[in-house]
């Protein structure tokens, strides 16, 4: 009796294993794998896979059925293979926040309009889906500029959507300083999601861009400001707090001047790279081409160069640059001139400075000077608009004379402050005849009025003498 | 010197008989009362007109009509021009006095009741001259094409086209289009300087000629006097004296106004760009302007505009044929009724004005 119930016992616990067993095993992985489908095999990596997520999770389905039609029976919901334009729609149903994301952004926008734009497996993977991570994910620190590249290096591919966006972003990357060392297995180093984000990317035109010209230095600021972050590297982490306070931070971030260099105008984007000593002028050049082309000739350029100066900086700084005021040519410890020059016999750039001095001041002194003696005729009631207006050439001049001074040499600044000059002379004088004027019609008025008034008495005198004479008679 | 008048004066007698004109000159007689003051506002209206005429021939001379040229051209009058800044101010004073003194030349007219037989066509002449006056200064007004003549202008033409049926073809017919543009600009122009002076002239001389003919009126009260109560003075040369010694302290105030007020240019007019807030007619226009904002938008049936501007049309036509109503009235020689509305148009024309220039 006791054997035949250990027989019986044994029998069931065969029987409920089995069922068991039928009961939990996924027909779709075990198909698959079965029939040597490599997305079987490598899906046994994939994240999804280790987190209990099944083929039928996304494919649909019903992975508990034995029969192939009936697994993949679609009225079971079993999808097959997703078309790319769905892929989003489908991943998101577990990733909303980030489908939201990536619809918003250009990619999303470029899979509306072309069934080859982008979505979620162009980056992540299809099958072996890894954790970003991992180093061997294609979105890992190590591989995403890669993963980028696949795409935005193909010309063929990247004509389908925006023909005008270059297609060498990559390989200048790898010469940056950043690619270098991403190169070197460095992960801190910024990628391409450092600076243009994940998944809502924004062309770099949209103002939402975290690359957009006003938001450039708050991005780069990001890592560059923090540090902690840059310790490592041993690079100063204040170029944000300089740039900020400099004219060309005040010109974008307070102006909102988008022609205001930002950080890449000078670093360079994907190239990103610190300018070398050489190569500061030609930087500063691409805006202030006429200041590069004078220093490029002048006396500093040669001694800069032989000094491992870094040209325009020396004067400028990099970072802080200031608002240029004509101050800074004197020899007052503020000044520019007066750090390496001073004002004696034995320096031979004291008189030079001196002129540039004089003439910019004989500018602005004398403008200053003519709008005085031109408001001053305006207050009296006279006519000086042709004049003021003749006032602005003087800016010219000066804008032209304070570029000159790059040429560290008298004789072209005072050419470009001639005209100018001869404009305060001119309005001087227009001024100071208009106020001439004005006493000449006062006296004139004067005059005319005495004479008036003499004929008027005459008029008067010889009305009551016939008057008088028509009584007596 | 007198030998050389005297063969002058037999020179002009051998060709020309001027005995009858001297004769008439020298027996020609002036009333000579109290309120023979009113009198000399003929005169000096008369006398700035003259100055109207010399100065505007003179601005003739640089003024050149059209959008892109006028306000130049008078810029460059003013600034430019050896004494243009005079000439002009002097233009622009002396019509505002002459608009000035022909109001009070017409009112003391209407008080002295010298309007009535015979002189109702002195009257009517006199009439035509005032509103031939203020089309001057409406055309005129334009012709420097600054912000506030050409919306001014436009606000000026826009009343028009409220008069029923002939308002809008009236309104087009002024602004040679639609708006005012540059071929309103030059219509003005041709107004101002060809049409309207010769009409001016016509109507002057022929009001002028009938002052001559007709004697200078004698004062209402007269009538009851005897022939010895009666005073008068001779036209030559003591009232010419007279005339002329007014004539002389005008000459000098104009002078004045123009050294210590010259008449502004302003902007340059731009006509896409939006009225200035609180944009006026000149002030000769501005009693019936501030008349016209005080009435509801609707009165009865119709618009309030509409009917502002017929009244001012119907008061205006009371007013150029008093001498038919006044003859009608019971009471002839001392009729106060027309005193009172006289007095009452002076004080709506000088209120509505000061509460317009507020």
């Amino acid at each position: 009796m006791t054997q035949r119930f250990h027989i019986l016992l044994a029998v069931l616990l065969v029987c409920f294993a089995a069922v068991a067993f039928s009961e939990n095993r996924d027909t779709c992985l075990s198909c698959h794998t079965d029939t040597g489908g490599a997305e079987a095999i490598t899906f046994r990596n994939d994240i999804h896979f280790q987190n209990g997520v099944s083929c039928a999770d996304c494919h649909g389905g019903d992975p508990s059925a034995e029969d192939m039609e009936a697994a993949m029976n679609p009225a079971k919901g079993f999808l097959g293979k997703p078309k790319p334009a769905d892929i989003p729609a489908m991943c998101g149903t577990c990733h909303d926040d980030m489908r939201q994301d990536f619809e918003k952004g250009i990619h999303g926008t470029g899979l509306k309009n072309n069934s080859k734009g982008p979505q979620c497996v162009s980056c992540h993977g299809i099958h072996n889906i890894l954790p970003v991570k991992n180093q061997l994910s294609p979105v890992s620190a190590s591989n995403i500029t890669k993963t980028c590249a696949k795409c935005h290096s193909s010309v063929d591919y990247m004509k389908q959507f925006n023909p005008g966006l270059p297609v060498d972003q990559y390989e200048k990357y790898l010469t940056s300083v950043h690619g270098k060392r991403n190169a070197e297995g460095d992960v801190k180093v910024a990628t391409c999601v450092s600076c243009h984000s994940n998944h809502m990317i924004f062309a770099v035109k949209d103002p939402r861009s975290p690359v957009s010209p006003m938001k450039i230095p708050s991005t780069c600021s990001h890592c560059h400001n923090n540090s902690k972050y840059m310790a490592e590297y041993k690079i100063p982490t204040n170029q944000f707090d300089d740039y900020v306070k400099s004219v060309h931070g005040v010109a974008l971030l307070k102006n909102s001047d988008l022609s205001a260099p930002a950080c890449n105008s000078c670093h360079g984007n994907h190239g990103a790279t610190p300018p070398g000593v050489e190569s500061v002028s030609s930087v500063c050049g691409q805006c202030h081409q006429a200041n590069t082309e004078l220093y490029d000739k002048s006396v500093h350029h040669v001694v800069f160069q032989q000094q491992s100066l870094p040209g325009c900086v020396v004067c400028h700084s990099n970072h802080l640059v200031k608002p240029p005021t004509d101050a800074m040519i004197d020899f007052h410890p503020d000044s520019l001139c007066g750090s390496c020059h001073s004002d004696q016999p034995d320096d031979k750039a004291a008189p030079v400075i001196r002129s540039m001095r004089a003439t910019l001041a004989g500018l602005t002194k004398g403008q200053a000077e003519a709008e005085q003696v031109l408001n001053q005729a305006e207050q009296l009631g006279m006519d000086v608009t042709e004049t003021k207006y003749s006032l602005k050439d003087v800016n010219q001049s000066l804008i032209e004379a304070r570029v000159k001074i790059h040429s560290f040499a008298k004789e072209p600044v005072s050419e470009s402050a001639a005209p100018g000059l001869k404009v305060i002379a001119q309005a001087k004088e227009a001024g100071h005849a208009a106020i001439k004027e004005y006493y000449f019609r006062r006296k004139g008025l004067g005059v005319s009025t005495l004479l008036l008034t003499f004929v008027v008495v005459l008029l008067y005198l010889k009305i009551r003498q016939i008057e008088q004479k028509s009584k007596k008679s | 010197m007198t030998g050389l008048k005297s063969k002058f004066t037999d020179w002009i007698q051998e060709r020309f008989d001027l005995s009858q004109v001297t004769h008439f000159v020298s027996e020609k007689k002036v009333p000579y009362f109290r309120g023979s003051f009113w009198y000399y506002f003929g005169g000096v209206s008369l006398f700035l007109f003259v100055v109207q005429v010399v100065t505007g021939i003179l601005l003739l001379m640089y003024y050149q009509p059209g959008a892109q040229t006028a306000f130049e051209s008078v810029h460059f009058i003013i600034s430019k021009v050896q004494f243009g800044w005079l000439i002009r101010s002097i233009h622009s004073w002396s019509a505002n006095l002459m608009i000035l003194t022909v109001f009070i030349h017409m009112f003391s007219v209407y008080f002295a009741k010298a309007f009535r037989k015979p002189r109702e066509l002195t009257w009517y002449s006199g009439f035509a001259l005032f509103g031939l006056a203020l089309a001057f200064g409406f055309s005129g007004y334009l012709l420097p094409w600054n912000t506030l003549s050409y919306f001014a202008t436009k606000v000026g033409t826009e009343i028009t086209a409220v008069v029923p049926i002939v308002g809008e073809p009236i309104m087009h017919l002024l602004r040679a289009g639609s708006d005012v543009t540059t071929t309103t600009l030059t219509r003005f122009f041709g107004l101002h300087v060809a049409i309207l002076p010769a009409i001016f002239t016509v109507v002057l001389s022929a009001h002028l000629l009938l002052i001559q003919v007709q004697g200078i009126s004698e004062p209402e009260s007269w009538k009851e006097y005897p022939p010895e109560k009666k005073s008068f003075i001779p036209f030559f040369p003591n009232f010419v004296l007279k005339d002329v010694l007014l004539w002389l302290i005008v000459l000098n105030v104009l002078a004045i106004l123009a050294v210590y007020y010259p008449w502004e240019l302003g902007q340059k007019a731009d006509p896409f760009a939006s009225a200035p807030a609180g944009i006026k007619p000149e002030w000769y226009f501005l009693f019936m302007y501030q008349s016209l904002k005080y009435l509801p938008a609707k009165i009865w049936l119709f618009d309030g505009e509409v009917v502002g501007v017929l009244l001012f049309g119907l008061a205006g036509l009371l007013w150029f044929f008093v001498p038919f109503w006044d003859e009608r009235t019971p009471k002839g020689l001392r009729n106060k009724i027309i005193n009172y509305i006289g007095i009452l148009a002076v004080i709506f024309i000088i209120a509505m004005t000061i509460l317009g220039v507020k």
